[in-house]
């Protein structure tokens, strides 16, 4: 190990931000147990004199049940047109030298600087007159779209590391392109292609733009739209609105405890190496 | 890169269906954007030709100025704050330490909320009378954190910073592992203390994520979107309206499509310029290689 | 030397292939909310008082055989939601609006269905309702909505148990309300609750301020065009008034953080942290529905003070003149339309209505009085809209849209002092009027 000696001054400052980090997601948690008046009463900070569940219970039955179901399908739709689309992307970046293979790299980093509200205006009149407007599918196609440039971008990255020798041992036996995708480069980008589920999924759960203007009706909520209703619909019902908060995250929460190092190293994949 | 020509190579239909997909969904909008910029447009009856009327309002806009300004001094503070704050982070969750495990692992709890969540769940925190702010007056006085503009800006970076800390301190967190241990020991034999090492090792070996790291604040800095709309709604007065905001104002309030479509290729050439600025300045010799071609 | 990732292959493998999987049933699949065949979708603002929209729909539906889906967006987006798909395929059949230049874009644009034909038919679905209402939905001589909900007119509520501590009454004139601030802060509460981050409240307090100190003609002459208005003597007065109440600490210094749309406010003037509320009558069923308690004992109203020498008649009102539905020409099913349309005078909307402390203005309301959540309320509330000379329509919605966002912040700047007088009056010049 590389420090022998404990770090006094890195131990209080991991403490201080164990303070940022925690004290809101306590003020969150004490919420949700408590009573609207209790609340407003005792302030944030108060345990919960009167224990309840009462807020999770009302949020399911307003309807978070089905965000959820819709979230989840939107994560799972863009996870897999992106996993099932970027691979071979990235593998033909990597190794074809076409011209047209370039200017489609440039494209898509050109893509990295095109922020999704950009193109929300038009967006919206290609998905209505597609018939796609207040549809799930409306919401997947344009977010799976806008999560293709950084996971090319991840995935070339990975992908280049694998030595030109590789290659060529491959070749030299005849292998096609076929061969060498499924039999060299996805088993050695598995890290990376972990990395990009874990990107993607997150881009389709955060969602916000594309549902707020593609979407309408109760069916095709999303759990951010349903937050954001929340927020604006009923208030100061701060403790139901915190419930619904800690709600949208268990799915992830779930993800994380069981997955926790795929995730994180997913995650750590972003930087590259 | 000298091997075999041609044999073994994917052709470019192997890109075609992710090109052809990213192509209809993302760069033909932004072409219509770019044509839209020219003409007039309420959404009701047709777009009209307009010549460079947009574009003319656009530069004498003051509010038009001051989103752009407030986007890259919003940008600017986000990546001053989060870089040093996530390096360390990163750099001390490296350590293979019980406590640093457990730690991060509360660390990256605001990784699983969703933007809109985090924002729902700060504006709940701060409220000025049911919040926090009301029971610690010594710190946030009369808690008029959205009333002015000053703390308004200060409250966007924050929960930013208390969002995204957690993905950038995994990056340096991630490199940070891979800097080679007979680098430390070498040092340690040459006598180098912790802080030195820390600034003559650690931080070179971190330069390619921390180029990575700063295009993704840059980028996601500039298209901040949801925590205005929820936070502050670019208030108080247009305190806050930075540009993407003040984009989605002009096209969903006031209807005033054309406008709107001008601010957004404004802010697409904006980031375009900066993140290719971030890439040439850091000259970063992997970073080129992964962007060779631009 | 590097740390892969430790995905086990099976894993990537598995999970990518499930995820395909799913992503090619579940799109497939997805959601079918597009048009339906036999449905009428109905689009309304969403808040507290959908609870009778949702009641009155099911009753249409049970012995209709064209069902009507009822679509509710949050205030906050309502109307930016509308315009986008107001000409897309994907357009309701029946929407919410404001009446007045809230449609008049659409009806330019040709999109709205003239109602006449109906009450050719139907003459009670015109003849039901108070003249005066109904006619704001007419432009160039043809009706385009049917009022619906109720009117709302802006009212000051306050706190009955935080006046009587103070020992304040609801203040009948400016200095009444003048003296009850001093007093209500010598006794430590907020004197008057804001919620300024929403901004719109804001622009109540400039609504009365107009009326009263200038009188209804000023804002009609700005909203002409006349530039001179925003300038005029009067205006300034007004602008004096505001700053006078602003300064003498009347809404606390923390307005501009505060929401009525989160419920800050309400909840405020509910839990006695402030004693007063400038609040559309829909304050009332808010209440009603976050704090009954409060509601039923404590909540107390009155109308707005009147301003010695001020040339405005103290019995106008402002606020909201009504809602209306309106019917898209697309609709496929007119008939049911108008079924649906005469449910607005039906006996039960209007006694639902009241329930929630909502005012429709049919010429059956009068006799349900009785039957209201708060009968007081409701009377004193329909004796007050009967009486009053003018009722301003919020100038947020007298404007066009794109005016809207500019006057907001406008407002919000000038009231909180980080705008002064002449870069307020120029800025209300520089807003496009219709």
């Amino acid at each position: 190990m590389r420090k022998s000696r404990p770090n006094y001054l890195a131990g209080f400052g991991s403490l201080i931000w164990l303070l940022v980090v925690g004290l809101p997601l306590y003020v969150m948690l004490v919420a949700t147990f408590q009573s609207r008046p209790d609340y407003a009463a005792n302030g944030p900070l108060a345990f919960p004199e009167h224990f309840t569940l009462d807020n999770y219970v009302n949020d399911l039955n307003s309807g978070f049940a089905q965000y959820f179901v819709n979230t989840v399908i939107v994560t799972v739709c863009v996870v897999g047109i992106v996993v099932l689309l970027v691979p071979p992307l990235a593998y033909t970046i990597v190794r074809s030298r076409g011209r047209a293979t370039t200017t489609v790299f440039r494209l898509f980093l050109l893509g990295l600087a095109i922020p999704s509200q950009a193109v929300i205006v038009p967006m919206f009149f290609v998905i209505s007159e597609a018939g796609l407007y207040d549809n799930l599918i409306g919401v997947i196609l344009p977010t799976a779209a806008f999560a293709m440039p950084v996971c090319a971008l991840i995935l070339t990255g990975v992908m280049r590391d694998i030595t030109p020798d590789l290659y060529e041992a491959m070749t030299i036996d005849g292998a096609s392109p076929r061969r060498v995708f499924f039999q060299l480069v996805l088993p050695l980008s598995r890290s990376g292609v972990s990395t990009i589920i874990v990107f993607s999924a997150l881009q389709a759960w955060n969602g916000f733009l594309f549902p707020l203007v593609l979407t309408q009706s109760a069916e095709t909520k999303v759990i951010t739209m349903g937050l954001y209703d929340f927020q604006t619909e009923h208030g100061v019902d701060t403790p139901g609105l915190l419930a619904a908060v800690v709600l949208s995250m268990l799915p992830i929460l779930i993800v994380y405890l069981f997955a926790r190092r795929a995730l994180v190293q997913g995650l750590m994949g972003v930087g590259g190496k | 890169m000298k091997s075999t020509l041609g044999a073994g190579r994917p052709g470019f239909l192997w890109a075609a269906p992710a090109a052809v997909f990213f192509g209809l969904f993302a760069i033909v909008p932004l072409l219509m954007v770019a044509v839209l910029s020219f003409a007039s447009w309420d959404g009701l009856s047709d777009p009209e030709f307009a010549g460079l009327d947009n574009w003319k309002k656009l530069l004498d806009d003051p509010v038009m100025i001051k989103s752009l300004w407030l986007s890259v001094l919003l940008t600017l503070l986000g990546v001053v704050v989060q870089t040093p704050l996530s390096i360390l982070l990163g750099v001390w969750a490296a350590g293979h330490q019980r406590n640093r495990a457990v730690l991060s692992a509360i660390y990256f709890v605001p990784m699983l909320l969703s933007i809109a969540a985090v924002s729902v769940l700060w504006r709940a925190v701060l409220d000025p009378n049911f919040g926090v702010p009301a029971q610690a007056t010594w710190l946030f006085g009369d808690g008029n954190l959205f009333g002015m503009q000053s703390s308004a800006i200060g409250v966007l970076v924050f929960v930013s910073t208390w969002q995204f800390t957690p993905l950038h301190t995994l990056i340096y967190q991630g490199a940070a592992r891979a800097v080679p241990q007979v680098l430390y020991q070498a040092a340690q034999i040459d006598g180098a203390g912790t802080v030195r090492q820390f600034f003559h090792i650690t931080l070179p070996q971190l330069r390619n994520s921390i180029i990575t790291s700063m295009i993704l604040m840059v980028v996601g800095g500039l298209t901040t979107f949801d925590t205005v709309l929820i936070l502050t709604q670019g208030g108080p007065g247009s305190d806050t309206t930075i540009s993407a905001y003040y984009m989605y104002q002009k096209a969903f309030k006031s209807f005033d499509y054309g406008a709107a479509s001008a601010i957004a290729l404004l802010l697409v050439l904006v980031s375009t310029l900066i993140s290719l600025i971030v890439v040439r300045l850091s000259g970063y010799d992997k970073m080129r290689s992964t962007m060779e071609g631009l | 030397m590097k740390q892969r990732a430790r995905f086990p292959r099976t894993a990537v493998v598995g999970g990518a292939a499930l995820a395909m999987v799913l992503s090619l049933s579940a799109c497939g699949g997805g959601s079918d909310a597009a048009d339906g065949g036999d449905t009428i979708r109905v689009l309304v603002y969403g808040d507290a008082t959908n609870k009778v929209e949702k009641e009155l729909v099911a009753t249409f539906n049970k012995t209709s055989k064209v069902k009507v889906v009822l679509d509710t967006i949050p205030g906050a987006d309502y109307q930016a939601k509308l315009q986008t798909i107001i000409s897309s395929k994907q357009a309701p059949d029946v929407f919410f609006n404001w009446g007045g230049g809230s449609i008049k874009p659409f009806v330019d644009a040709g999109l709205l269905l003239p109602l006449d034909p109906f009450i050719a038919k139907e003459p009670d679905l015109k003849a039901k309702f108070l003249p005066s209402v109904f006619n704001s939905a007419v432009i160039d001589g043809t009706s385009y909505g049917v009022p619906m909900r109720g009117t709302q007119p802006v009212l000051l509520f306050n706190n009955g148990k935080v006046l009587k501590k103070a020992g304040v009454k609801p203040p009948k004139t400016w200095d009444d309300l003048l003296a009850a601030v001093k007093a209500l802060k010598a006794d430590g509460v907020t004197p008057i609750a804001l919620g300024g981050g929403d901004r719109w409240p804001t622009l109540m307090w400039f609504e009365y301020l107009y009326d009263r100190v200038a009188g209804p003609e000023l804002f009609q002459k700005a909203l002409d065009g006349d530039q001179d208005a925003w300038g005029s003597p009067d205006s300034r007065k007004a602008l004096g008034k505001i700053r006078e109440l602003v300064d003498a600490g009347a809404f606390g210094t923390n307005y501009d953080s505060v929401k009525f749309t989160d419920q800050g406010s309400p909840t405020l003037l509910a839990t006695g942290k402030a004693a007063f509320e400038l609040m559309g009558s829909w304050e009332y069923s808010t209440q009603q529905d976050a704090h009954p308690e409060f509601a039923e004992t404590d909540l107390g109203y009155s109308a707005f003070p009147s301003v010695e020498g001020g040339k405005g008649d103290p019995a106008n009102i402002v606020g909201n003149t009504n809602n209306f539905y309106s019917v898209l020409k697309k609709t496929k099913h007119p008939q049911a339309v108008a079924e649906f349309l005469k449910l607005m005078y039906s006996d039960q909307f209007v006694k639902a209505q009241l329930g929630i402390g909502n005012l429709p203005t049919t010429t059956n309301t009068e006799g349900f009085l009785d039957t209201a959540a708060s009968p007081d309320f409701a009377k004193f509330q329909y004796d007050l809209v009967k009486a009053a000379p003018t009722f301003q329509l919020s100038w947020d919605q007298a404007y066009p849209q794109s005016a809207a966002t500019t006057m907001h912040q406008s407002l919000q700047q000038f009231f909180n002092g980080s705008m002064d007088e002449d870069a307020f009056v120029a800025a209300m010049q520089a807003l496009p009027t219709s």
